[in-house]
């Protein structure tokens, strides 16, 4: 059994406990010597520097920062670091390839209770000897050699996305070495569990003064009023020692709120290289992190720089509409309008404007009608999807200049939400200004639809724009007929898009067609009832679903969250990894997904990590049981 | 087999492009130093004869992987030259009323014939035995050319317990000795040499090398502290700590251009003579540092360079470990520490720590 499982993911990052006491270690800062206090450390060595003939042990080990009360139920409390190759692998590669394949001998060799630290130079990632290593219960690699390419972000990118392709969820990685604390959270993001504070030591005239921003020389630095720099003497290792803590807590805060990608945007302004290889991720490995990145949340998702565009929550919502969104039947007139600020746009001054101005066109004309939001960075939001995660949580600073990058993607999705819609359909534009129009103008060119522009003059807001929009809209209806049998109301539309967008498309007409009534209002959690049972519950925090067991039975063959499960039911409240026969690639952390055995929804549950890394993990904990499957007695 | 092959390959490569730049020099450089005796202060006559080096070095082995002292020695030694000198530069250096240990070194083995012949040997050994003020004659070698005939050949010519033989051993952990140093010998062959000389009535220092390549300093201050006690249980009681400094045209100035080598820290050097000196009180333990304060050398910050390197002469001459006590504060002094565990958990890598 391995030591460490995922309580939570973000991208390539996690929180890791310890299996069994559940103490969050990372991510975490581990202090080189045995701190005096071990707050705000995950752990530290018992390493006595210098070695001396009382320091009998040549060994040394790594001690987990497990609260007292829980010590008793760890697997274990410390980790020996006793083998390390022989050869650095800097050296040349005929001295460095036979040394680093006996080492891994040794190590296979080596009890189980010493086989926790597995040191690895980055130049063997891709070595069949370090595969064997990953089939034990090893919990901690210890990465060599980064630093040697920390200024190669095509290089840095590759070897950490390697990695993480490679090992499991519940291995955890460790950087040692002098790192400044200014890129902690970019390393996180990249996957680095663990750092130490050996930084913190270098306080000579050569020495830094660490500071959130960067390390700065002690020569040469802006003022701090801590504890540790008004004593006297300063005490500047207790200085940057603090200021190590302190960024590390902030990191594993912002993964735990879900906002790490939103810190990492912020802080790659502090380093070049990392500001080009988020660039590189994200233009070359968005998948890996799409595909272990929540789209269930409910945390602000402030998208002020440019990388926001390409944001793995974001890069996910527009396959999703992609893919799974699909025009209730019956529409015969495409409403284009802008976004707001404020989220849902419903709740908006102007869309309250907007849908003033629809409802002159008189009643008929709603079952005819299919809005879409068009806004960037999320490009396209039918209407029926604004109160999900992201489309209600996103915030932009609104310049109304559009980028090349933001118009072509934009009118990219929205020519393939459009295709999904009968060839004779009208599109009415009511939008304004220069990047909605060169939008709009790739729709014109790249189709056949009639585009009818109702806000060319003035804003979409202005009296008259409102008013040609009505007017527009009511000389259509009079044209269109609609067809009441397959009218579905838009607050049951809504519910069929959450589903197909949560749970695969096709899963709302199988779930929400028949006689549904909903209970309860907005701001509270929505209660569905169909035929009088109550099947679903929609979330108001996240606009998302969550349905029961019985009723998940019935898109088994639909849905693509699924876990397929070994046993006939669930004990506890978790899921572990020796159950897992199978899980959908499509899961991602935080999804509700369905526990199924011999074709048999046996329980719903709240993923922790991506189903990706269900299929690696050995132990740990995979998802925690929302309902189970009442069984007769 | 003694040797790694590959990295005894590499060491030899890099040998022979170095030897073609081999400097000739048939001068005997000589110098006097303080130095401590077995009865005390006194002063050191160094030596270094021309001979034509270490057979080691030249060997297809490529020699030991740090050094390059090889360099200075001539392709053709002229024996006559060298004795006349070596009479001229007694007669010169030593002065009446001093003690004195003559060093005899030739950058290699004295005790190797290929090295200075027998008959050589012999007249060098007559000629030291004139002077009453040579308390001690010390000749290094290699632990394979210390044979019987060649210690009785020395008997014969000089009072044997006068003798020190000083051999590098520099290790006693074979896997350094054979994967680090490429030194062609191991900790059996020591042992034998050791004894060998012991039973000849003359003494034994053994030459220890702090922190060759690949070896952490972490792990390098362990080996020294294990090293010096398996020397002391085998009743060597001269060891000589030789912190590591670059010579050129080796293997392990190649490492340290390449910045993939840091030369020891002068803390390590004042903690293992702390140490060695508690735990073996009556042990004489040498510590010069070679090219101290330098890039090359064992070096600090460079604020409290010369203070220790003064602190560890003073250590030297005296064998009095209250010069060890001496505080000596520097900021640089947590650095070396978190340096150690660095160095130690990344494999000997070293860090470039402006990331």
């Amino acid at each position: 059994m391995r030591f460490f499982q995922p309580l939570s993911q973000h991208g390539l990052a996690r929180v890791l406990a310890e299996t069994r006491t559940r103490t969050h270690l990372s991510p975490g800062l581990i202090a080189i010597e045995k701190p005096i206090k071990s707050d705000g450390y995950s752990g530290f060595f018992d390493i006595v520097l210098p070695p001396s003939y009382s320091s009998t042990e040549k060994n040394f080990n790594l001690h987990w920062n497990i609260l007292e009360a829980k010590k008793d139920k760890a697997l274990t409390t410390s980790f020996s670091h006793s083998l390390q190759p022989f050869y650095p692998s800097s050296v040349v590669a005929e001295l460095s390839e036979k040394d680093f394949q006996s080492y891994t001998e040794k190590f296979l060799e080596l009890e189980d209770a010493h086989k926790h630290i597995y040191t690895l130079p980055i130049s063997f990632i891709n070595s069949a000897h370090f595969d064997s290593v990953l089939d034990t219960d090893v919990s901690l690699i210890s990465l060599i050699g980064l630093d040697k390419i920390f200024n190669n972000q095509r290089k840095l990118a590759e070897v950490l996305i390697g990695l993480k392709e490679k090992v499991s969820p519940d291995i955890a990685i460790y950087l040692p070495g002098p790192t400044s604390p200014a890129h902690y959270s970019f390393l996180t993001y990249m996957g680095i569990d663990f750092f130490d504070n050996s930084l913190a030591y270098h306080v000579s005239k050569k020495g830094y003064f660490v500071l959130e921003d960067k390390s700065y020389f002690l020569s040469k630095h802006p003022d701090c009023y801590c504890q540790y720099c008004t004593q006297d003497p300063r005490n500047i290792l207790g200085h940057n020692d603090l200021m190590m803590k302190n960024e590390i807590a902030k990191v594993r805060f912002a993964l735990e709120e879900g906002i790490l990608r939103e810190l990492v945007e912020k802080d790659i302004h502090k380093s070049v290289t990392f500001a080009a290889t988020l660039k590189h991720l994200d233009n070359n490995y968005s998948n890996v992190f799409r595909q272990r990145t929540p789209i269930i949340s409910s945390s602000k998702l402030k998208c002020i720089g440019e990388e926001s565009l390409t944001h793995p929550v974001i890069i996910e919502y527009r396959e999703r509409i992609r893919t799974r969104f699909e025009p209730a039947p019956g529409k015969k007139i495409v409403l284009l309008l802008p976004c707001s600020a404020k989220k849902p746009y419903s709740f908006s001054r102007t869309h309250m404007r907007f849908r003033g101005a629809i409802k002159k066109a008189g009643k008929q004309i709603f079952p005819l009608l299919s809005e879409i939001i068009v806004t960037s960075p999320l490009s396209v939001v039918p209407r029926e999807l604004e109160n999900i995660y992201p489309a209600r949580f996103y915030d932009i600073p609104v310049s109304g200049v559009w980028s090349e990058k933001e118009i072509e993607i934009t009118s990219r999705l929205l020519l393939d939400v459009l295709a999904h819609y009968p060839k004779n359909t009208k599109i009415v534009n009511h939008m304004h200004g220069h990047g909605y129009q060169q939008i709009v103008d790739v729709v014109k060119e790249k189709t056949s639809f009639e585009v009818i522009d109702t806000a060319v003059e003035k804003s979409p807001t202005d009296q008259n724009s409102l008013n040609e929009l009505g007017e527009v809209l009511s000389n259509l209806s009079k044209d269109l007929m609609y067809d009441r049998e397959k009218y579905v109301p838009s607050k049951i539309r809504k519910l069929q898009a959450t589903a197909d967008f949560q749970y695969g498309k096709g899963t709302g007409q199988i779930l929400f067609s028949r006689d549904i009534k909903i209970r309860s209002k907005y701001p509270k959690d929505l209660q569905i009832f169909r035929e009088k049972k109550h099947i679903a519950t929609l979330s108001s925090r996240t606009g998302y679903l969550s349905i029961l067991p019985d009723i998940a039975q019935e898109i088994i063959d639909t849905t693509l969250n699924k876990l397929e499960f070994g046993a006939e039911y669930v004990s506890g409240s978790n899921i572990y990894a020796p159950g897992r026969i199978k899980a959908d690639e499509t899961i991602l952390p935080n999804d509700e997904i369905f526990i199924i055995h011999e074709n048999r929804v046996i329980a719903t549950a709240k993923a922790i990590v991506s189903g990706v890394d269900m299929n690696k993990m050995t132990s740990g904990s995979l998802a925690v049981t929302k309902k189970k499957l009442k069984v007769k007695q | 087999m003694k040797i790694n092959p590959a990295l005894s390959s590499m060491v030899r490569e890099i040998r022979e492009n170095s030897l073609k730049e081999r400097q000739h020099s048939r001068k005997i450089v000589n110098w006097v130093e303080d130095h401590r005796l077995p009865t005390g202060a006194g002063k050191a006559l160094v030596l270094i004869l021309p001979t034509r080096g270490c057979s080691w070095a030249l060997s297809k082995s490529g020699g030991c992987s740090i050094c390059g002292y090889i360099y200075d020695n001539p392709l053709q030694p002229d024996y006559d030259i060298m004795l006349h000198s070596f009479k001229e530069i007694l007669t010169q250096k030593i002065e009446k009323d001093l003690k004195y240990s003559l060093k005899l070194f030739t950058s290699g083995s004295f005790l190797d014939t290929r090295e200075v012949p027998l008959e050589i040997q012999k007249e060098m050994m007559k000629e030291a035995a004139k002077y009453d003020q040579i308390e001690e004659i010390v000749l290094e070698s290699r632990p394979e050319y210390v044979t019987e005939s060649v210690l009785d050949n020395i008997a014969e010519h000089i009072e044997i317990s006068k003798i020190e033989i000083a051999i590098g051993l520099e290790s006693a952990n074979n896997a350094i000795l054979q994967n680090s140093i490429n030194k062609g010998f191991f900790w059996e062959d020591f042992v034998k040499a050791t004894n060998r000389i012991k039973d000849k009535g003359a003494r034994v220092k053994a030459y220890l090398l702090f922190k060759p390549p690949f070896i952490s300093e972490f792990d390098s201050i362990n080996d020294i502290l294990e090293s010096v006690s398996k020397v002391a249980d085998l009743g060597v009681n001269t060891v000589s700590i030789n912190a590591m400094s670059i010579h050129r045209g080796t293997f392990l100035s190649q490492l340290f251009e390449k910045q993939l080598y840091r030369t020891p820290w002068l803390w390590s050097l004042l903690h293992l003579c702390q140490e060695i000196k508690q735990k073996f009180p009556d042990m004489r333990l040498i510590c010069d540092v070679v090219a101290g304060g330098s890039e090359r050398g064992a070096h600090n910050c460079g604020e409290c360079d010369k203070e220790i390197i003064s602190i560890l002469k003073k250590f030297v001459l005296n064998q009095d470990s209250s010069a060890l006590k001496e505080e000596v504060t520097c900021s640089c002094k947590t650095e070396w520490r978190s340096f150690l565990f660095s160095e130690k958990i990344s494999n000997s890598e070293i860090l470039d720590i402006y990331r």
